[in-house]
């Protein structure tokens, strides 16, 4: 499984090198997912280390919703589609907050 | 079902032959319900080797429509345009993964190498989703009202809990 670079460093790239709006993918709470497997999901596909994988589950499973990627339409496209056949709900949306 | 170890990269368990034919059993489940969404909708071959081609509508059944979700919340004009150049895909891939997972159940005792375990974790997930569906279970806590069908839930939920315990580590 391919480890993808930090959230952090893809806002970088994303902020030098495109002036529009970034696009942001979320990840949306439900009541199946096991808390343990979606923290694994977020290690394994985004590479997050495993205390931010946690903060970002427990952000899910309390908030309802948490963002876990922000780039281009088209890269956060490719992570909503991962995350479907993780069978995470995920969506994109442009980042307008 | 004696847990789940790991030898290195390889992941073994037994299942009784029960065990195991209730797995391939939901498997083929499985696929048959998400090729109610692999169909050749438009007939145009060289579009559904790409993946590409199919339905713009999200399913109506509850099922299908949480294994295949919209990816815009908010735009359903963008959401059908995504859904039909990707979902067919995603369908395939699916359906993909829960052979694989069937057939790694040939032997009461199986061993997982990397890949059949990507291919366990997502079609137990999968399977989960599908029959929280049919149990309606739509928020944190809630139980279906079918016993025999929620404690098949609970199980599948025991057995994906306890394999990402073992690669977890």
């Amino acid at each position: 499984m391919v480890s993808l670079p930090t959230l952090e460093r893809d806002l970088e790239v994303t902020i030098s090198e495109m002036p529009d709006t970034p696009w942001v993918t979320m990840v949306w709470n439900d009541p199946v997912n096991l808390q343990s497997y979606v923290s694994w999901v977020f290690r394994s596909y985004f590479g997050f280390e495993r205390s931010e994988a946690e903060r970002r589950m427990l952000l899910v499973h309390n908030e309802g919703r948490a963002v876990v990627a922000s780039g281009s339409r088209e890269q956060m496209e490719v992570h909503v589609e991962a995350m479907h056949d993780f069978g995470l709900w995920a969506t994109l949306a442009k980042d307008d907050q | 079902m004696i847990g789940f170890a790991r030898d290195g990269a390889v992941v073994s368990a037994r299942f009784t032959s029960d065990e195991a034919a209730i797995l391939v059993d939901l498997a083929s489940q499985l696929v048959q319900l998400l090729s109610e969404r692999g169909g050749d909708a438009t007939g145009d071959l060289l579009f559904a080797q790409l993946g590409i081609g199919g339905s713009a509508a999200a399913p109506l059944d509850p099922a299908l429509a949480r294994l295949l979700p919209d990816a815009y919340r908010d735009d359903m004009e963008a959401a059908s345009d995504h859904r039909r150049l990707t979902e067919r895909a995603l369908v395939e891939r699916k359906m993909a993964h829960a052979r694989a997972f069937a057939s790694t159940l040939e032997h009461h005792e199986v061993s997982l190498d990397g890949s059949a375990v990507q291919s366990w974790l997502r079609t137990l997930t999968d399977l989960r989703l599908a029959i929280a569906a049919r149990l309606q279970i739509e928020f944190d806590g809630d139980e279906g009202d079918d016993p025999a069908t929620q404690a098949l839930y609970d199980w599948l939920g025991y057995l994906q809990g306890t394999l990402i315990e073992v690669i977890d580590d």
